[in-house]
């Protein structure tokens, strides 16, 4: 099935849609709907708005590869489901911000920065739970080389009353060379019954596979990426977007021969 | 000892217990069985006074008083022993100064004097021996990163240090495998006396094998509806209920 | 089940400050306000050599260009700084020079802390300097510890008489342009206790400050500096209460520390100021400054309890600045009623093969706020830095707040840095089982909530560990232990 451009009267059914974020837009999930949409950054500073209607389901793809500030909120009503894959491979200042406004709301993200050079990028994923029983998963990998500065915000709001969230929100880092890499996973929380965790882990290589790898008869350089490819692997082969699958190995594959 | 009459209890709007009628005296073995969802937990649960369930009719006496009226802690101090089937972890909190704030709560109860250090220590290899407890387990948090075996152990090695006067063992013997299935039923046999009882609930006859009951009650939906001697387990094991079922329906 | 929660927590708010007596003896103090002439008063009250003054108001005219600092998590009130009296001093006639001489209305008000001043502190063995309001008033053991060379003494002695200990360390770690409160402390500190332990020396016994805040109207400002030279150890104890009192009283400490190479310290505090009544009215403001800084090999182990204050703004940090030194961070906060919180660590990696690790456990009950904020930085010519940070939130109650701001900031590749965090309840099945082997469920919380600080509170050095145990439960349950 193939993709389409997003009508610009912004009222998404059912279907694949595709979006080259180049001016502010406000989108709406059908309620009921299952949709997929990938967002393409152009350069520059866009909002885009979305609003996920109860029952409804979309898969989100956002792929960063220019110079761009986007900032993506995402609303999801009652039953609704987000299921998000951001990709970043490029200086950037990517924004996602999650509201859970409807009981039983589930928000997913995998997502994954891959810096190298000089580039600078900051990313923030901020998931407001809003009402009770509603659920979210934050998983993102950051990977910097060379001179790159990489930073992670990732902040879950538990307001009073939303009782019975569910979250989990994880930060997991690569450096090499001189890189650095900042993260910030935040939770600020006004409910008792909840259960949240988060955890964040900055770290190298494992130098003990590199050294099998090599032993075996790769060469450093290839050894090192396969390692990181295998670090980020999981975030694109579980990208929400399955027809983008192809393009973003690409993207990336491309990026990481950078390192 | 314990006298049940026409005992209803829901949760929420869902009625569980239908009208239960139970009489236990000193020194008796009740089995109570049934199919998934009859309500053998719930029944449990409502004697120990779990505050999930409301008791919507009916009265439960306890040595003579209205166990209803008392609130959990009260219940257990008076002799009423409840083994759990899924024994909660208590992260931080040593089984060793847990069992012993309850021993000297129910020594207070009682009037006596809390134990010494010492004697609650020698009491404590006692009774852990009876169900070959790990005595390293005591020094661990209560339940933390117990095994499902030795979970049930810590349950009985409970019940031998409170010595209460009834205890209600809520599938005991679930996910035991045959030798620890071996030591927890030999450990309930070993702290059987002429002046308590003990209820057992189970889903097996492999339990009763150890713990021979006096009477073996059948709850179906809520009530029972079947009440019969040591045999009744045996051929409800080869049998299954629906021969007991079906009887129930046709009334 | 709801009823019973609703009960436990009436119960919790209601419990009572049992430290909140006051003291009824004279008290020297000087007008309310901060200008430079009372700057000059506090350092000629004491005694202090002109360099001293100097330094003082250096750090003044530096706070005078600083504004308040608004980051933490916290819902502070304006505070009024010319409504402060900076300087207040129990009224002593001279020199003490035996345990006999103190007022003997002084020693009750110790002895009601449980401190024990007099001759069971030999069975206790620690050595205590006790500060009330701003002036150390005695400091027991002094002579035991002389024999091997260690110097603890209130800091206004130590200016006078090992002056070149204090320039050379006094500010070091903690300068006066590093904040607002530090600055502000830099300028007007009054008292404080110091401790100086020789080149390999192992100090026999515990050394141990009680401070306490007595007079109406007061800020205390003390100055802690401990100087742990090569090879040295020294357990360090800090204990804090204050009357109660309507009004907000405001305390703003500066604890600076320095392990020399290959030494160790290990400073525990139990912090129990005044926290406000059940409504928030009155309460200290505890705006504490507290860093070590690690030389090669050298340890440093921050272990807290704070139960008290109406807001906590505390981070006590570890710089490891040199080669294989470690830093540690145990940490119990509990907030009730409408007591806020917002209180972590810091820790810098500088040194190679450095090593951190981070326990915090929070515990909010009421409508109180308890936020964890930390950081932890790897320096880009740190290899090796490792790192390890827990910190989990237990809420009691659905009016209260629980936040974890951790920060990690790596500069270098070689680090492995790991950070965790849970929130959660005590469930109504543990409330259920313990009620079930006949433990009120007041009881339970107290145990459970005991059982979830038990990692950090076993870092404590027993009579603390018992004593803050104690002041767990007191937080909770409402009945005086």
């Amino acid at each position: 099935m193939g993709a389409q451009p997003l009508p610009a009267d912004s009222n998404v059914a059912s279907g694949v849609w595709w979006l080259v974020a180049s001016e502010d837009r406000n989108i709406v999930v059908s309620e009921g709907a299952n949709a997929t949409l990938a967002i393409f950054d152009a350069e520059g500073a866009v909002d885009v708005n979305i609003d996920i209607m109860a029952g409804a389901e979309l898969r989100l793809l956002h792929l960063v590869t220019s110079h761009s500030a986007a900032q993506i909120a995402i609303a999801v009503a009652e039953g609704g489901v987000c299921r998000a894959t951001e990709i970043v491979v490029a200086p950037s200042d990517t924004r996602v911000v999650a509201s859970l406004v409807g009981r039983d709301a589930r928000f997913e993200l995998g997502g994954a920065f891959i810096l190298t050079d000089e580039d600078n990028a900051s990313v923030t994923v901020d998931v407001n739970h809003m009402v009770a029983d509603c659920t979210s998963r934050t998983s993102y990998k950051g990977v910097a080389s060379g001179k790159a500065h990489g930073s992670f915000s990732g902040l879950v709001y538990v307001a009073p009353n939303a009782q019975h969230t569910d979250s989990e929100q994880l930060s997991r880092n690569i450096t090499i060379g001189d890189a650095r890499i900042e993260t910030l996973p935040q939770l600020e929380i006004y409910a008792d019954d909840v259960k949240c965790s988060h955890g964040a882990t900055v770290g190298q290589m494992d130098s003990d596979a590199v050294l099998y790898m090599r032993q075996r008869g790769l060469d450093l350089a290839t050894a090192k990426r396969l390692q990181i490819e295998g670090f980020v692997d999981d975030v694109i082969l579980h990208s929400s977007v399955e027809s983008c699958v192809e393009l973003v190995t690409e993207v990336v594959a491309e990026k990481l021969n950078r390192l | 000892m314990l006298k049940v009459e026409n005992l209803h209890a829901s949760v929420g709007d869902k009625e569980i217990l239908k009208g239960i009628n139970l009489e236990v005296k000193a020194g008796e073995v009740h089995a109570i069985m049934g199919p998934n969802g009859s309500g053998k937990s719930t029944l449990a649960s409502v004697l120990a006074g779990n505050e999930k369930f409301t008791v919507t009719a009916g009265s439960v006496e306890f040595e003579g008083e209205d166990l209803l009226k008392l609130p959990i802690e009260d219940r257990a101090r008076r002799g009423l022993f409840l083994g759990f089937q899924y024994p909660v972890e208590i992260p931080g909190v040593t089984m060793a100064n847990f069992m012993k704030i309850a021993v000297n709560e129910q020594r207070k109860h009682r009037g006596l004097e809390p134990l010494t250090a010492a004697e609650y220590l020698k009491m404590m290899r006692e009774k852990s021996a009876i169900v070959e407890l790990d005595s390293k387990l005591t020094s661990r948090a209560v339940n933390e990163g117990f095994s499902g075996g030795e979970k049930k152990k810590n349950e009985i090695f409970q019940m031998a240090m409170l010595e209460p006067k009834l205890a209600i063992l809520d599938e005991t013997d679930s996910g035991l495998d045959i030798d620890a299935l071996r030591i927890v039923a030999t450990g309930v046999t070993r702290l059987k006396r002429e002046d308590n009882a003990t209820v057992v609930i189970t889903h097996y006859q492999r339990l009763l094998d150890y713990i021979v009951p006096d009477y073996v009650h059948v709850l179906y939906k809520g009530r029972i509806i079947y009440t019969g001697d040591k045999t009744l387990a045996l051929k409800l094991e080869k049998e299954g209920y629906d021969w007991l079922i079906n009887d129930y329906r046709e009334e | 089940m709801e009823n019973k929660d609703q009960n436990i927590l009436q119960e919790l708010e209601s419990s009572d400050y049992k430290y909140g007596f006051v003291t009824d003896i004279e008290t020297e103090t000087i007008g309310r306000g901060l200008s430079e002439e009372v700057i000059r008063l506090i350092s000629e009250k004491k005694g202090e050599p002109d360099w001293m003054l100097e330094r003082r108001l250096k750090a003044y005219r530096h706070w005078l260009t600083l504004p308040h600092p608004e980051w933490a998590h916290l819902d502070i009130p304006e505070i009024d700084f010319q409504d402060v009296i900076y300087y207040a001093a129990p009224k002593q006639k001279k020199q003490l020079n035996s345990m006999d001489e103190v007022d003997p209305e002084l020693k009750r008000t110790f002895d009601k802390l449980g401190i024990p001043l007099e001759e069971q502190m030999a069975l206790a063995g620690v050595a205590v300097d006790a500060v009330m309001d701003s002036v150390s008033v005695k400091t027991t053991f002094r002579d035991t510890l002389a024999e091997k060379g260690i110097i603890f003494c209130s800091i206004s002695e130590a200016i006078k008489e090992h002056p070149e200990l204090i320039k050379k360390y006094l500010g070091s770690v903690v300068p006066y342009t590093d904040n607002f409160y530090a600055a502000l402390n830099a300028a007007v500190f009054s008292d404080g206790s110091f401790c100086y332990i020789p080149k390999g020396v192992r100090c026999p016994m515990e050394l141990s400050t009680y401070f306490r805040i007595n007079a109406e109207g007061t800020g205390q400002f003390e100055r802690t500096l401990i100087v742990a030279d090569e090879g040295s150890y020294v357990s360090y104890l800090e204990g804090c209460t204050a009357p109660r009192r309507d009004e907000n009283q405001l305390h703003a400490a500066v604890v600076e520390i320095v392990v020399e190479k290959d030494a160790d310290v290990k400073y525990s505090t139990v912090q129990n100021w005044y926290p406000g009544d059940k409504d928030g009215k009155g309460g200290i403001y505890n705006f504490v400054t507290k860093r070590g800084i690690c030389r090669e090999g050298a340890h440093l182990s921050w272990t807290q309890v704070e139960t008290g204050s109406a807001i906590t703004w505390k981070y006590p940090s570890c710089i490891l600045q040199g080669d294989n030194s470690s830093g540690e961070f145990y940490s119990v906060a509990m907030t009730n009623n409408y007591q806020q919180a917002d209180t972590g660590t810091k820790m810098i990696h500088i040194g190679r093969n450095t090593r951190s690790r981070i326990v915090s456990k929070g515990i909010s009950a009421g409508r109180s706020q308890n936020a964890y904020r930390g950081l932890v930085r790897v320096a880009k010519v740190a290899e090796n830095a490792r790192n390890y940070s827990q910190c989990d939130s237990l809420l009691i109650g659905d009016k209260c707040g629980a936040h974890t701001f951790p920060v990690i900031d790596c500069h270098n590749p070689s680090a492995v840095l790991e950070h965790e965090a849970t929130t959660s309840k005590i469930s109504e099945e543990q409330l259920f089982y313990c009620n079930q082997r006949g433990i009120t469920t007041e009881d339970a919380v107290g145990l459970i909530v005991n059982g979830y600080a038990r990692e950090v509170l076993a870092k404590l050095p027993m009579e603390f560990a018992v004593e803050a145990q104690k002041l767990l439960a007191l937080s909770l349950e409402g009945s005086v232990g």
